[in-house]
């Protein structure tokens, strides 16, 4: 018999948590404790039945314990003692006790609230960062509420944002759809082009769980993408693309579906005449052409051919054709032209001969997939799209569109982002595939309010659309001098004025001003006093070297550290993190978020302290953030704002009043109790009232919501609006006028951007940009012959998992996790072999690492998966991998208007001195 | 021996489904296993593979769940000396630590990579923490250790009248974490099991099922609405083969290293040495009051080697359990033949009835033939499990002996007088171990000997045949009556004696510490999908271009 230790499942103690290290979180699990320490993970099987997931998480959350006992962490605060800042120099921290270091803090923002928020060039003077796609909030317990009391701060400095996120479909997702995210409705999908978003390894338990079973169900997936990644591993067909050139791959699909085959018998007639602005007619200008009495955008009646206002009825709206009409058109500011008998064509007509040059020939030259391909490809996803099907869920009928588009990093954010963003909704509008069952639909809204509901958030506005929150363009409502560093009200209309929009601007810009003082701008200053909260921006920065430089030009920092890395080795003064099984929260769970998260159910659960045994003097955030909140003299404010929900739970509401008093320190858990009561009273309308010890046995409270949710369509439909595509007259307008403010101010360094802003966006060569950076920097773009992209490692990716030896040892089974993926041939040509060390040189940095031979990727470019080259980092240090933010450049030309750019460089590559790999 | 509900009359048949289209390569149930089993840094019962077939842009890439597929028909269990491992009667194969020795024999044994031994204890931050002590297993240190598919959880399952195959608190760790549903554990006894009906619904393969284990993980690579395909016959080239970093090619075993080759080296040499003394003596040739410094020497070569192969097992204060298993295992019956030989030597000097040498003799050939036999009952390793490896080893032995007879007869050591026979066996033996030393290698791929194998097999080659084959035919054949005594008949002994000798350490030692590469895995169904010719058809009455 097997000498196991025995210890019986049911007598173990499980203490449930969950688990937010990525955007697709909070997954639920228990940790088991055994005389008070952490020993075992595993899934919360008790939500099998309310999670999408059957209750699992994924290989990260078992990570926690280890990273709870490293011994390398942070034990108590630290001072620096060293005041040079760098790599170079060591920082010299010596121990603190906890009063002092909140003492020093408190100091310096008292210091700033004495002098004002806001420093001579009108930026705050303090900032704070947080990086992993906003996870980190689900850790800071009631620090929101300490910012919300603070006032005026800046959180525009970049981590990694912009990049590594979905950035143009953030923003142009939000503006068509209320798609933050765009995900296709796996369970019902029988189709899904997929250029480089590797589900697989970012889309959490949720999107492995569905899509598997999608697959094994038989959803044909294509995957276009320049390296075989995990997700393409899976897909029934991989297309090994060129990297940046996936708007041709559309544009030729679009062309090929609207001028080579009989697409009014294909494509969603209905939908397009009824539900976009297709029939919109365009007037000479570019904008549409609207009725003189009402303002309103016409729409061409092919019944009594006669132009309409869009929201009147019509018996048959023009799709294509021209039209002799008059009417007015409305351009940027005040431009007004009257038109008297010109001639005009509907949106549609626009759009084809607009596409009319893409031909799939063109294509297979710009992003070398054959013609045939791109052909066969167009007419798979329409055929499957079964235009006219009909789906019956809860009672209620619905189209039913099985197919949909989905987009990876890389390929929708930076130059071609907007391009390709737009040209997939329009492939999937074509079809009617959007926001139906089965198709492209929504995940949740950061930009737009309520942020809790993409249905609330859908308000119609006068052209018959969705309302959106652009930041004015208007000569009296542009804001001529930035209220914060990287100046996302004053660049990006697209990017709103939501909490979210300052780290949805252009973050790496505030990095790039404080090296190079734009033109015409206010005076880049350094913000007093930086705090930085789980993120480390030395690394995982494009161009992280040089972001580091800059960290070390910031006269007083903040990290709260869990271990040392290389952004707190530029600190001033270091907070000893707890992990996330050492403090307490309650949040939000269920509903829709980001990637493939689709519950049918919404609630809360809890995060806690697994036991009492302290393994380093750290503090709870929601301690931390009450005590500087005493100590800066803005209790009050503070508590008034977690009152008011700032930390995730609103404490009073219709039938019920949880709130602390505002004029004392509150404990941790008095905080907690209320937010736990609050949150199960909301939950179930007064019915079941938990308080925080329940949420800390049974770790989590839900309740039932409809599926119905998940589609906005019944929402357009139900409140008249259609979706703004594929005409684009508003982009128009903002791009017009955003044009003549910031040449009025004189700034002439966002034109590049300015361009993009078009109706009907045209292809440019996007390869080429990154090619000819090389030049920029008085370099030969042919000394760097391949392309250098990164992919998610599901593995490692946030959550300080990489100085985790158990992720490592675990992650190394994956292709990639022990170097930079080669292709085999091109490797054999240039003498390199499995193991060999290699250095990848850009025009712009150097990285070192292991080869690792592959057939699976194109001959012309090398992956570095997930974010290394750490230096202070332990553990990590040591793993000698390769990183592509060691590559990157942050520069304007690599920046496109939505203010983001691509997690790629052009490099070369040789074999390195010294040993092979060891394992 | 606890039953399952639902079938009480019929014990049931543990086994797990893995559906190579679901799996995703995510490692959750490597993690989660680590977690419920508290492996040590770098010990991996459950793991995935990442897979590629094809040549750019012709590719495709896929994950293997492997572990311990507790085989119907286990190999690592008739092999075990001490009966640490054994098969329960619902199919699960166990480990008792506290019998084990650490010899490793039943590693080397597994076609499937599934056991590990770790020496000492490891932490993985280098030091230790609070929670690698309080989940530390000190009774897994030095012994063989391998998945149990969590048998305590199954155990207590149906203690508490749960079913360990659908409530996942009593499910193994790797079924119950997967995130992509693509482990599904159950009985295969039960009809109405989902692994019954999902192996009876679906194509799926046994890995390896050509070497009879019967594995109890299927895998399954076709659904109705996901066709799969064979693996192309230039997947499992040589050159695919030969590239140590594809997962599915085996790694070079480590578990019994140049200590457990100078087992094989002084063991056959010694044996033999006896044998042929003793089959002199019988035949008149040597005369008895010689035998005592022959068998002598020839136990003194043996317990060289069992001294050294002593040093290599995990847990050396428990050798006496090698015992316990003599109704199956090699190892047990070569540590009887040891038994008999040393005290049958005490045992001839003592007493003296007819043919009392043959028990000497006997036991030094038992000896010798365990050995053979304990190589070729080594499944794992295709290099020793080969047919000729028996043969080999006695032919080499009778080589060895010869050498060492003739060596120990020119120096004067055993106070012999030289005789043709002694070289007439040398030559007879030179001749059939270089044909069979050349058949062997001729047929190595044929019998399923890896290229990497085969290469270490191939570079020594020559050195063997010229050295340890040619010249000592060529010697000993001289040595019949060719050369008289003197100096040159002194030079050929040596010679011929010597490149017996040494050309059979060399080809035992490459054998057993470098040729020993693993089975290695097999996929022998894809899923279709990739790109180019390996891309899936297209599904859901796609009608093409109109």
């Amino acid at each position: 018999m097997s000498t196991v230790k025995k210890r019986k499942i049911s007598e173990r103690k499980m203490v449930p948590v969950y688990c937010n290290q990525c955007v697709a979180g909070p997954d639920l699990l228990r940790v088991e404790v055994e005389d008070g320490v952490a020993t075992r993970i595993e899934s919360n099987y008790a939500s099998a039945s309310s999670h999408p997931a059957g209750g699992r998480v994924c290989v990260k959350a078992y990570g926690l314990i280890q990273k709870t006992y490293n011994p390398h962490r942070v034990k108590q605060p630290m001072k620096r003692t060293n005041p040079k800042k760098g790599r170079e120099h060591d920082p010299g921290f010596v121990p603190i006790s906890w009063d002092e270091a909140l003492d020093l803090i408190a100091e310096k923002l008292k210091g700033i609230r004495a002098r004002g928020l806001l420093d001579e060039s009108g930026y705050p003077r303090l900032a704070f960062t947080s990086g992993g796609g906003g996870t980190p909030i689900q850790y800071m317990g009631t620090w929101p509420a300490f910012m919300s009391a603070w006032g005026k701060l800046d959180q525009g400095y970049g981590s990694g944002q912009g990049l590594k996120c979905y950035h143009s479909e953030h923003l142009y997702g939000e503006l068509w759809h209320r798609s933050f995210v765009a995900a296709p409705d796996t369970p019902l999908c029988n189709y899904v082009i997929d250029c480089g978003n590797n589900v697989e390894a970012s889309g959490g338990v949720q999107g492995v769980w569905r899509h598997a079973d999608a697959r094994v169900r038989g959803l044909k997936r294509i995957q276009v993408e320049p390296h075989l990644s995990v997700s393409a591993a899976l897909s029934a067909e991989w297309v090994p693309i060129k990297p940046k050139t996936d708007p041709a791959f559309f544009f030729a699909m679009i062309n090929h579906i609207l001028l080579e085959t009989d697409w009014r018998q294909r494509c969603d007639i209905p939908f397009l005449s009824g539900l976009t602005n297709s029939p919109y007619l365009i007037a000479p200008n570019g904008f549409y052409l609207r009725d003189p009495e009402t303002g309103k955008p016409l729409i061409w009646d092919l019944t009594d051919q006669r132009a309409k206002p869009f929201d009147a009825p019509i018996g048959e709206p023009a799709l294509t054709g021209s039209y002799t009409a008059s009417g007015i058109e409305q351009g940027a500011d005040q431009d007004r032209w009257e038109h008297q008998n010109v001639p005009v064509s509907p949106a549609l007509q626009k759009l084809i001969d607009h596409i009319r040059p893409y031909t799939p020939e063109w294509a297979e030259k710009e992003c070398d997939v054959p013609a045939a391909t791109i052909r066969r490809i167009a007419d798979e996803f329409v055929d499957h799209a079964q235009v006219g099907a009909t789906i019956e869920i809860e009672g209620k009928t619905l189209p039913y569109r099985p197919v949909a588009i989905i987009l990876g990093k890389t390929v929708n954010n930076g130059w071609g982002g907007y391009e390709v963003c737009w040209a997939r909704t329009v492939l999937v509008t074509l079809v009617g595939a959007l926001e139906v069952p089965g198709g492209l639909i929504g995940t949740m809204v950061k930009l737009n309010r309520p942020a809790t509901s993409r249905h609330l958030s859908a308000v119609p506005m006068a052209d018959g659309f969705m309302f959106y929150p652009f930041n004015e363009t208007t000569e009296a409502g542009w804001q001529r001098n930035p209220d914060i560093r990287n100046a996302y009200k004053t660049l990006v209309p697209l990017v709103g004025h939501s909490p979210w929009s300052p780290a949805l601007g252009p973050a790496h810009l505030p990095w790039l001003f404080q090296k190079e003082q734009p033109k015409n701008f206010p005076r880049q200053t350094n913000p007093e006093v930086w705090i930085c909260y789980r993120s480390n921006p030395s690394i995982s920065s494009l161009a992280a070297s040089e972001v580091a430089e800059r960290i070390s030009e910031f006269p007083f920092t903040v990290c709260f550290a869990y271990t040392l890395d290389e952004t707190n080795y530029l600190a001033d003064v270091l907070l000893p993190d707890a992990t996330d099984i050492e403090s307490l929260q309650l949040m939000r769970i269920g509903s829709t978020k980001t990637v493939e998260v689709y519950w049918k159910h919404e609630g809360y659960a809890i995060r806690q302290p697994v036991t009492d045994r302290k393994v380093v003097d750290c503090r709870d955030m929601t301690d931390i953030s009450t005590e500087l909140a005493r100590r800066v003299g803005l209790l009050k404010e503070y508590n008034e704002a977690i009152n008011r929900g700032a930390a995730g739970v609103k404490l009073h509401g219709e039938g019920f009043d949880y709130r602390i008093d505002p004029a004392r320190e509150n404990s941790v858990e008095a905080i907690w109790d209320a937010s736990a009561r609050a949150a199960s009273h909301e939950l179930s309308g007064g019915g079941e009232v938990h308080d925080l010890a329940w949420f800390k046995e049974h770790g989590f409270m839900v309740r039932e919501m409809s599926q119905l949710d998940w589609y906005l369509y019944s929402t357009i439909k139900e409140k008249g609006m259609r979706f703004e595509l594929p005409y684009q007259e508003r982009i128009l307008r903002h791009g017009t006028q955003l044009a003549r403010r910031l040449h009025g101010a004189g700034i002439e360094w966002w034109d590049r951007q300015l361009a993009e802003y078009e109706p009907l966006p045209h292809y440019a060569s996007y390869p080429e940009i990154w090619i000819n950076y090389a030049r920029e920097v008085g370099r030969d773009p042919a000394e760097f012959p391949f392309w250098a992209l990164t992919a998610r490692s599901m593995q490692y990716s946030w959550g300080a998992n990489a100085g985790i030896p158990l992720i490592n040892e675990v992650a190394t089974n994956v292709a990639g996790h022990k170097g930079v993926i080669i292709n085999r041939s091109s490797a054999r040509s240039m003498g390199i072999a499995e193991g060999d060390p290699v250095i990848i040189n850009s025009p712009v940095g150097e990285t070192r690492g292991f080869a690792v031979l592959r057939e699976g990727i194109r001959p012309d470019t090398v992956l570095m998966i997930g974010q290394f080259d750490h230096w202070a980092t332990p553990v990590a240090k040591d793993l000698h991998l390769p990183s592509i933010n060691s590559l990157t450049a942050i520069a304007l030309s690599l920046t496109d208007g939505t203010g983001s750019s691509s997690d790629l460089a052009r490099v070369r590559i040789r074999k390195g001195d010294g040993p092979k790999r060891a394992n | 021996m606890p039953q399952m509900q639902q079938t009480p009359s019929k014990l049931p048949r543990w086994g797990m489904v893995v559906d190579i289209n679901r799996c995703v390569g995510c490692q959750t149930c490597t993690i989660a296993c680590k977690h419920a089993n508290d492996t040590q840094p770098g010990i991996q019962w459950r793991s995935v593979l990442d897979l590629e077939h094809g040549v750019f842009p012709n590719v495709q890439r896929e994950f293997l769940v492997v572990g311990c597929q507790h085989c119907a028909e286990p190999s690592c269990v008739p092999v075990c000396p001490s009966g640490a491992t054994k098969q329960r009667a619902d199919g699960l194969v166990t480990m008792d630590y506290d019998i084990c020795i650490g010899c490793g024999y039943c590693a080397v044994s597994c076609p499937y990579q599934a056991r590990s031994i770790v020496h000492g204890k490891r932490w993985y931050f280098g030091q230790s923490t609070i929670q690698e002590e309080t989940v530390q297993h000190e009774d897994r240190i030095g012994v063989a250790q391998k998945c149990t598919f969590c048998i305590e959880r199954v155990d207590e399952a149906l203690e508490v009248g749960a079913d360990p195959a659908t409530n996942t608190d009593y499910m193994p760790a790797c079924a119950a974490s997967c995130i992509a549903q693509a482990i599904t554990f159950g009985d295969y006894n039960n009809p109405e099991s989902k692994v019954s009906q999902l192996t009876r619904d679906n194509a799926s393969f046994q890995m390896h099922k050509e070497l009879g284990n019967d594995p109890q993980i299927r895998y399954l690579y076709e659904l109705a609405a996901t066709p799969g395909h064979a693996t192309a016959a230039e997947d499992r080239s040589d050159e695919i083969l030969s590239d140590a970093a594809n997962p599915l090619v085996g790694k070079r075993q480590t578990f019994w290293d140049l200590r457990a080759a100078a087992n094989f080296i002084f063991g056959g040499m010694g044996s033999s040495l006896a044998i042929l003394a003793s089959v002199f003596c019988l035949a008149g040739l040597i005369p008895e009051e010689a035998l005592l410094k022959i068998h002598g020497s020839a136990g003194v070569i043996i317990l060289t080697g069992l001294a050294i192969v002593g040093l290599e097992i995990g847990r050396k204060f428990r050798f006496l359990n090698v015992l316990r298993r003599p109704q199956s295992s090699w190892m047990t019956r070569e540590t009887y033949c040891v038994a008999v030989f040393y005290p049958a030597i005490l045992l001839d000097h003592l007493i003296t009835i007819p043919g009392h040498h043959l028990l000497t003799g006997l036991a030094a050939f038992g000896f010798l033939y365990c050995q053979a036999r304990i190589l070729k009952a080594a499944k794992g390793i295709p290099a020793w499990r080969a047919p000729l490896i028996p043969w080999l080893i006695i032919s080499t032995g009778m080589l060895e002996g010869a050498g060492l007879l003739l060596l120990g007869t020119a120096s004067g050591l055993f106070d012999l007088a030289y005789t043709p026979a002694m070289a007439w066996i040398g030559v007879i033996a030179a001749a059939s171990t270089g044909l069979l030393w050349k058949s062997y290698r001729k047929g190595a791929k044929e019998a399923g000997i890896p290229p990497l194998a085969r290469r270490e097999l191939e570079q020594i080659s020559p050195l063997v045949s010229l050295a340890g084959h040619i010249l000592p035919l060529v010697g000993f054949f001289l040595l019949t009556g060719f050369v008289g005594e003197g100096w040159l008949r002194d030079l050929t002994v040596t010679i011929a004696g010597m490149g017996a000798v040494l050309g059979g350490a060399l080809w035992k030692f490459t054998l057993v510490t470098r040729a020993s590469y693993h089975q290695g895995y097999d996929i022998p169904w894809l899923p279709q999908r990739g790109s180019g010719t390996r891309a899936a058809p297209a599904r859901f009455g796609y009608s093409g271009t109109p």
